[in-house]
């Protein structure tokens, strides 16, 4: 066993911390970490914040150098979700652009469509959102409805997709629909790269439980897309669609390292609340709550460091994933909720009124119910758990 | 980064595993329940020429001079079947504190000893009503001259039929000291008693006017409590991975069968009910691996988060061991609420760790006071080898 990071992982760290002292946006190095309210104005923020980490060859650290990006190693990406969680980072806008649709363009993309995108990707200049899933294909991704039919040299789709993160900013859509009816419903499906600014597109917010607007539904009637903007080949899909999802090599990296700092948050708010002027991490309840989840906010992240060496030796990412997710989105979720229990009556208070971190508390339990249902259920991670690491039979109906 | 056993410890662990497959795993458990000693004697002298008895003991001393990590993959393969005996004691409590505390006389006399095989260590601590800390340990020993005379009762002693050597917390002028007592020294009486974990047996050890020699004192006398803070960091980072090994038996045995079973003209593990209860398991299997490895290592390397990971892992992996114990008779059924199947073996031991050696709270207590929350937001800033910082 070994803890220690290379003389070479340090000097990348230190290379990185020292950027980020000199470019992260004002207010953050002091800790003070004020973003705009206003919708616009926040979307400007993040492209901002984007364009900034792309000038300093910082926002696709694991692209080949020949894209912009530093070819990085397994072990650099994970130190970059330490330290980007470290100085708590503003988030990246194109998230889906930089760790989804870069890498499949690269890996199965035409030199044209490599050449028009990727640069913009990074910059952030186009912002790609992800048309996965629809109203009735959530966790059963290939239960794709919206259609796309030939018609010349053009595509014409139809059809509505739900819960598309950003589209609010989105220029382009990586998009799945349906260009055949096969026997088996994965057959028959195409991905295309689809442009956001033409009028079969409407974009409509979802207001989510916490008040923020993070999610879309996105109606496509008679949308255009061309035979270049089709990603793979036509009817195969499904294969791209799956190797889009495994890009992702860190995957919930930087959740789990989020968990770590939020429990030490945690324990903080415990020292600030009183009752009756008596700390609450006096109590021996709540220590013992407060025990109960540093137990499993290490358990999970040690659980995640032990994958990413099964990962390092084996070179790439295995099922262990999604333990590594239902315990980190479990967990978060039962962290938040301590939260609020331990502010009492006071952690009923909202925004300004909010007595702890304006509100930080509330708006992160409320937030974390998305958690256990983004990104596949607690359900279906149990349900790869049990067929493919315990090799239990298939569930019904599929 | 490299989080996991290393090729060695892996091997052996291979071959561990082989000789107690071959001895039928659950065995050699049944046997100690029916009383046939000298099968079970058998298996355990096997398993010291396998190398599981000599591995921590310094080379000078007849052993193989390895670590506490090296321990790990031997105590999960005993915690998977069940091994009865005193490894746990012995090689994880008697070792490390004869090594650390002992004179070289006392590391001359007893580490060749079990080196060899010949001799285990059980611990006598608790005493009728009382509990585990420190205030606890009562019965007395007089000092005169060269000889410690001790008079008291000591109760719920493991598996002293296996043992030559007795672990006594005493007081000598009311302050806590540890001896080694010879099992066969005249003046001790034994009484079996009943366990409901029959693969782990009981004794009330009654000691009058039990004389032994002044250098069966383990350290300094009045330092016996320290003495068995240390023993027991080794002690709870091998018992979690006694507990992990068993876990690990219990996840395949309910896996295999709710692959096997079958109810409403499907194998049951395709049921969510099922499945989901399964995978559960699983990720509590892994976590408590996850958080005894690093328990373990924090040992080996007396790294400063010590004693928070070592209790951490402590308790996850004796209340996890709980759980999925109970789990499994529930995805067996019927069957698994019968003594033909194993199931009610791995409750039964799951229940005899639970307080043994400390109570549950008792560890959160210690872990909560090391993270010294109260003090300030010391365990965010303190630098440990995880942290982020």
């Amino acid at each position: 066993m070994d803890f220690s990071y290379t003389a070479q992982e340090e000097q990348f760290r230190m290379e990185l911390r020292s950027w980020l002292e000199a470019n992260l946006p004002e207010g953050w190095v002091e800790g003070t970490f004020e973003m705009p309210e206003e919708q616009a104005a926040y979307g400007q923020f993040l492209r901002d914040w984007q364009k900034q980490l792309s000038d300093g060859r910082w926002a696709a650290i694991a692209w080949p150098e020949k894209y912009g990006g530093r070819n990085a190693t397994l072990m650099e990406e994970i130190i970059y979700h330490q330290e980007m969680v470290r100085v708590k980072a503003p988030p990246l806008v194109n998230y889906v652009g930089l760790h989804m649709v870069g890498p499949t363009l690269i890996q199965s993309g035409t030199p044209e469509q490599q050449e028009k995108y990727i640069p913009k990707i990074l910059s952030g200049e186009e912002v790609w959102c992800q048309g996965y899933s629809e109203p009735n294909a959530g966790s059963d991704l290939a239960a794709v409805q919206t259609t796309a039919v030939k018609d010349g040299d053009k595509w014409i789709i139809n059809g509505q997709k739900i819960w598309t993160s950003f589209a609010h900013f989105g220029d382009r859509c990586f998009l799945v629909a349906r260009t055949s009816k096969g026997e088996k419903k994965h057959h028959g499906l195409t991905c295309f790269l689809l442009n956001m600014n033409q009028p079969g597109v409407e974009v409509r917010p979802i207001i989510q439980m916490d008040g923020e607007h993070d999610f879309n539904e996105v109606y496509l009637t008679d949308a255009i897309a061309y035979d270049s903007e089709v990603i793979g080949h036509v009817d195969d899909g499904w294969r791209v669609t799956i190797s889009l999802l495994m890009h992702e090599r860190t995957g919930i990296g930087a959740q789990v390292f989020s968990l770590e700092q939020q429990f030490s948050e945690l324990v903080g708010l415990a020292q600030t609340v009183t009752e009756d002027d008596v700390p609450l991490i006096q109590n021996g309840d709540v220590r013992k709550r407060m025990l109960d989840l540093y137990i499993k906010s290490r358990g999970s992240l040690l659980n995640y460091y032990r994958n990413l060496t099964k990962q390092l030796k084996v070179g790439h990412p295995g099922v262990e994933g999604s333990m590594d997710k239902l315990f980190v989105s479990e967990v978060t979720k039962e962290l938040f909720s301590e939260a609020i229990s331990l502010q009492g009556q006071q952690g009923l208070l909202w925004k300004d009124d909010a007595i702890y971190g304006k509100s930080y508390w509330q708006r992160n339990y409320l937030y974390s119910f998305g958690q256990t249902i983004g990104g596949g259920t607690s359900e279906i991670q149990k349900n790869t758990i049990g067929e493919r690491i315990l090799g239990l039979p298939k569930d019904v109906g599929r | 980064m490299d989080f996991s056993l290393s090729q060695e410890q892996e091997m052996f662990r291979e071959y561990v595993r082989k000789y107690l497959t071959d001895m039928e795993q659950m065995k050699v458990a049944r046997d100690y329940i029916d009383n046939k000693i000298e099968q079970v004697k058998t298996v355990l002298s096997e398993l010291h020429e396998l190398g599981c008895t000599q591995l921590n003991i310094p080379e000078q001393y007849d052993g193989m001079g390895l670590g506490k990590l090296d321990l790990v993959p031997i105590m999960e393969e005993m915690g998977r079947a069940l091994v009865p005996g005193l490894h746990l004691e012995t090689s994880a409590f008697a070792v490390p504190i004869i090594e650390q505390f002992g004179t070289t006389e006392q590391k001359v006399m007893y580490l060749p000893q079990i080196a060899s095989g010949e001799a285990s260590f059980t611990i006598a601590w608790l005493e009728p009503g009382r509990s585990y800390k420190q205030q606890g340990i009562q019965v007395k020993a007089t000092l005169i001259n060269e000889t410690v005379v001790i008079n008291g009762v000591k109760t719920q002693v493991p598996d002293v039929e296996l043992a030559q050597y007795l672990v006594v917390p005493v007081l000598i002028n009311d302050e806590v000291t540890v001896v080694i007592v010879d099992k066969s020294t005249s003046g001790i009486t034994l009484r079996d008693q009943k366990g409901f974990d029959e693969t782990r047996k009981l004794t009330e050890v009654t000691f009058d006017n039990v004389e032994i020699p002044v250098h069966q004192i383990i350290g300094p006398i009045g330092d016996g409590w320290g003495i068995i803070q240390e023993g027991l960091l080794s002690y709870n980072a091998a018992l979690s991975s006694v507990a992990v090994g068993a876990m690990e038996h219990i996840v395949e045995m309910a896996s295999e069968y709710a692959k096997i079973r079958e109810q409403f003209g499907n194998p049951i593990g395709r049921f969510q009910a099922i499945k989901h209860r399964l995978a559960d398991m699983k990720l509590d299997l892994e976590t408590a691996r996850s958080l005894s490895y690093y328990a373990n290592w924090a040992l080996e390397t007396a790294s400063e988060d010590r004693i928070e990971a070592i209790c951490s892992a402590r308790i996850f992996a004796t209340q996890s061991f709980i759980r999925l114990s109970a789990q499994n008779i529930q995805i067996h059924g019927g069957i698994g609420f019968t003594e033909e199947i194993d199931c009610h073996l791995f409750v039964k031991r799951a229940r005899f760790y639970e307080n043994y050696l400390g109570s549950i709270e008792q560890y959160y207590e210690q872990a909560i006071e090391s993270l010294n929350w109260e003090v300030s937001e010391k365990s965010i800033e303190k630098e440990t080898i995880l942290s982020t910082q």
